[in-house]
């Protein structure tokens, strides 16, 4: 399984991380730190999952978002994000996230995760 | 031990502490309320504090009641603003300044799954006075800033004053200064005072100045200064040392007055007017003065008399303006042949004298005798040649003036009597 | 005392701030009923003797400025400050009380509500990050010009500062408003040491 992790902080990418290998340990890892860099490593890897945050420079996560949405309409995308506004969450969907989460994620949520939100 | 009996423990508390949940109906109602409010807790446990206190802004207690129970933290009422929560009385009698107790009101998350939040009232009164009596006094010192900078500009536009360092660095100068001296305060201000320095103004002068400031006494005097554009000034000049908190020297402040016209006129009154030389009123003064006070230093001096011979004949000769022109040579030969200390004097006519300070009588007839040379030597008008005769005396002590002009008068006489053209000693 | 920050630390300090914010910015869309879009923090280490200057030029200098200071002390311990422009607490002032033309106490209220909830959402969900409490205190509210925010007697001491800061942004509602995370000296240390420690955790 490949698995994109897209964020501006280290720490938050390895936190997720670090939850991703509580449940799966063997998952290959890619990693992005905006949303351009996230959308041509979509493209050229073709990741099962992306993990996006969502205030990034360069391009924030609502427009990788959409532009990962353009490349695959079934692109598995789960938000991971500190904006925990309903109505966030509720743009974030419309646009074709599978969810959203608010940050700081753990290896029980990420099991919940890939139980409940995406199909492998 | 532990303490199991919060109702006792906020009872003695000296602050207000009431359970409200988000309908405000009270469920605690500790002691200092009851006593401060004068509503004992069983009238108010179990019904709403807006039946007691209607006035409060209900809208925003609860949205602050909410506000601490959803965040956990508490939350403060009205800190800022000069709303009451609850009105209590203030009894003091000596400061009038406030009538309601001044009120911090924090509300805590108490029991958060029953709604209910802790509100805390302390009394701040104390502080809301003296930050009150702060401002107050802020009021006054403002007005009183004001004032002093508005004096500090008439000081500044209408009064010379200069600012050097302990070393002579001017430091500050007002504005009416530089107007005066033409200059601009940039170019003064790390300059050494000695730019003022004039030449013609004896060292002693500065010298007493230097060392009466730096004995830390203030020095009073009169200074003359250049402007930039050559003119000569007189001053008044007050300079007055300034001390740091350790009383150690830290700069001098200088007042100066325009006194160039009283100057001038002072010199005018005491004047000859056609020879230039101190007239025969201030040497009067002079003279006078020294005799009264009979101070060692200054009554040590030899009084000299000088008569032009024949001096009637120049002007019969060659007329008055040839005669006038005579005695202001005259007057410039004298001058220079004496020291820069003694006294000359026109004392009318053709006669002027002279008095030599601190010299044996011996001394005084050796100069006198190079002052006769010199007149006898000189020739007026390229072809006029003249001689004086001259009386000489010393000063008694204990004798007055008269005394003293009709001995050197005599001796006078008797040059004048045997041949002219000399130097007689009385 | 080394008060020094590697990229790692500056990373994860920005990273918890972002999740403050968020939780702040969260808590005030539900009071304003409105959406907030969120900023990327800011972490600055600067003296004491700049942080005047730097205030400063995060802000309009053709404003008045509401600006409530509130002291929070623990192992964490500093100062939070809401600067919020005349204009954006007026719209504030309005939105909270129902009215038209908010009075002063009304807006200097609401302003501090505001701030309350603000300082508490951030500070309790940083020091939550962070793993350690912290007490609040009183707020204080002045009504000042952009070059009087902080003052330069106010800082008379020589210290290291870090400045957290980010905008907090109602577009919908033209509320906006500068948070500043303030902290020095003793406090920035343990800041260090609690960084470091949840870098370790989570880098394992």
């Amino acid at each position: 399984m490949k698995v994109l992790v897209v964020d501006d902080s280290k720490i938050a990418r390895m936190g997720v991380i670090k939850s991703i290998k509580e449940v799966y340990p063997n998952a290959q890892l890619l990693q992005a730190i905006n949303g351009l860099e996230a959308v041509e490593l979509y493209e050229k890897e073709n990741p099962d999952v992306v993990f996006l945050d969502l205030t990034m420079p360069v391009m924030d996560g609502y427009e990788a978002l959409g532009k990962i949405m353009e490349i695959n309409k079934e692109a598995q995308v789960i938000v991971i994000t500190a904006d925990i506004q309903n109505e966030a969450k509720l743009r974030v969907l419309v646009a074709g996230a599978k969810n959203m989460y608010p940050k700081p994620i753990n290896g029980e949520i990420m099991a919940k995760i890939f139980k409940q939100d995406i199909l492998l | 031990m532990e303490i199991n009996c919060p109702d006792v423990l906020l009872d003695s508390l000296e602050n207000g502490h009431m359970v409200v949940d988000e309908n405000f109906i009270v469920s605690y109602w500790n002691r200092w309320l009851s006593i401060n409010t004068q509503i004992h807790k069983d009238e108010i446990i179990g019904k709403s504090l807006e039946e007691f206190y209607p006035e409060i802004n209900y809208r925003v207690l609860q949205r602050k009641i909410k506000t601490a129970l959803s965040i956990g933290t508490p939350t403060f009422y009205d800190a800022n603003s000069s709303k009451k929560f609850i009105p209590i009385n203030r009894n003091k009698v000596t400061t009038s300044s406030l009538k309601l107790m001044q009120q911090q009101v924090t509300i805590s998350p108490y029991i958060v799954s029953q709604n209910r939040v802790m509100v805390s009232i302390y009394d701040i009164s104390e502080l809301f006075e003296a930050k009150l009596l702060i401002k107050k006094e802020m009021r006054t010192i403002n007005k009183l800033n004001e004032k002093l900078e508005a004096d500090r500009e008439i000081i500044d536009k209408n009064i010379m004053v200069i600012k050097t360092s302990s070393t002579g660095i001017i430091k500050d100068v007002s504005t009416f200064f530089c107007d005066y001296f033409e200059m601009e305060k940039e170019h003064l201000v790390g300059e050494n005072i000695s730019i003022f320095k004039v030449a013609d103004i004896s060292n002693i002068i500065y010298r007493e100045l230097v060392q009466t400031v730096q004995n830390k006494k203030s020095w009073n005097g009169e200074l003359k200064y250049k402007t930039l554009s050559g003119q000569e000034k007189w001053f008044q000049t007050r300079v007055l040392p300034i001390f740091n908190a350790h009383g150690e020297l830290h700069e001098f402040s200088a007042v100066c007055h325009d006194i160039t016209n009283e100057k001038l006129l002072a010199q005018l009154y005491i004047t000859d007017s056609l020879t230039k030389l101190y007239n025969r009123a201030h040497f009067d003064e002079t003279i006078n003065l020294l005799v009264k006070h009979k101070r060692k230093t200054d009554i040590d001096f030899v009084l000299a008399i000088v008569d032009i011979d024949h001096f009637k004949s120049i002007n019969d000769t060659y007329g008055h303006q040839v005669g006038d022109e005579a005695l202001i040579a005259i007057a410039k030969t004298l001058k220079n042949s004496i020291r820069e200390d003694d006294l000359l004097a026109r004392w009318g006519g053709e006669e002027f004298v002279i008095m030599l300070k601190n010299v044996t009588l011996e001394e005084a007839k050796n100069i006198i005798e190079k002052v006769r040379v010199n007149i006898e030597q000189s020739v007026i008008n390229n072809n006029i040649k003249v001689t004086a005769s001259f009386g000489l005396t010393r000063y008694i002590f204990g004798e007055d003036a008269k005394e003293i002009f009709k001995r050197v008068d005599d001796a006078l006489y008797k040059a004048k009597n045997s041949g002219r053209n000399r130097v007689v000693v009385k | 005392m080394n008060l020094e920050f590697n990229e790692d630390q500056i990373d994860a300090l920005r990273e918890f701030m972002n999740v403050s914010i968020g939780a702040a910015t969260a808590s005030m869309a539900n009071l304003l009923d409105a959406f907030g879009t969120m900023h990327i923090p800011k972490i600055e280490i600067c003296n004491s003797d700049e942080l005047a200057d730097k205030i400063e030029a995060s802000i309009d200098s053709n404003s008045m400025y509401f600006v409530i200071k509130q002291l929070f002390t623990g192992k964490f311990g500093g100062e939070c400050m809401f600067v919020i422009s005349q204009e954006s607490a007026l719209n504030l002032g309005n939105y909270l009380y129902n009215a038209k033309n908010s009075s002063y106490d009304d807006i200097s209220d609401a302003v501090l509500e505001l701030t309350n909830i603000l300082t508490s959402t951030i500070i309790s969900r940083l020091t939550q990050e962070l793993d350690t409490q912290v007490q609040f205190f009183v707020p204080s509210l002045q009504f000042l010009d952009s070059t009087s925010v902080v003052s330069d007697d106010d800082v008379a001491e020589y210290s290291k500062i870090i400045i957290i800061s980010t905008v907090l942004d109602f577009e919908d509602k033209q509320i906006k408003g500068n948070i500043y995370v303030l902290t020095k000296d003793k406090a920035i240390e343990s800041l260090k040491i609690l960084i470091d420690k949840k870098i370790e955790e989570i880098y394992g």
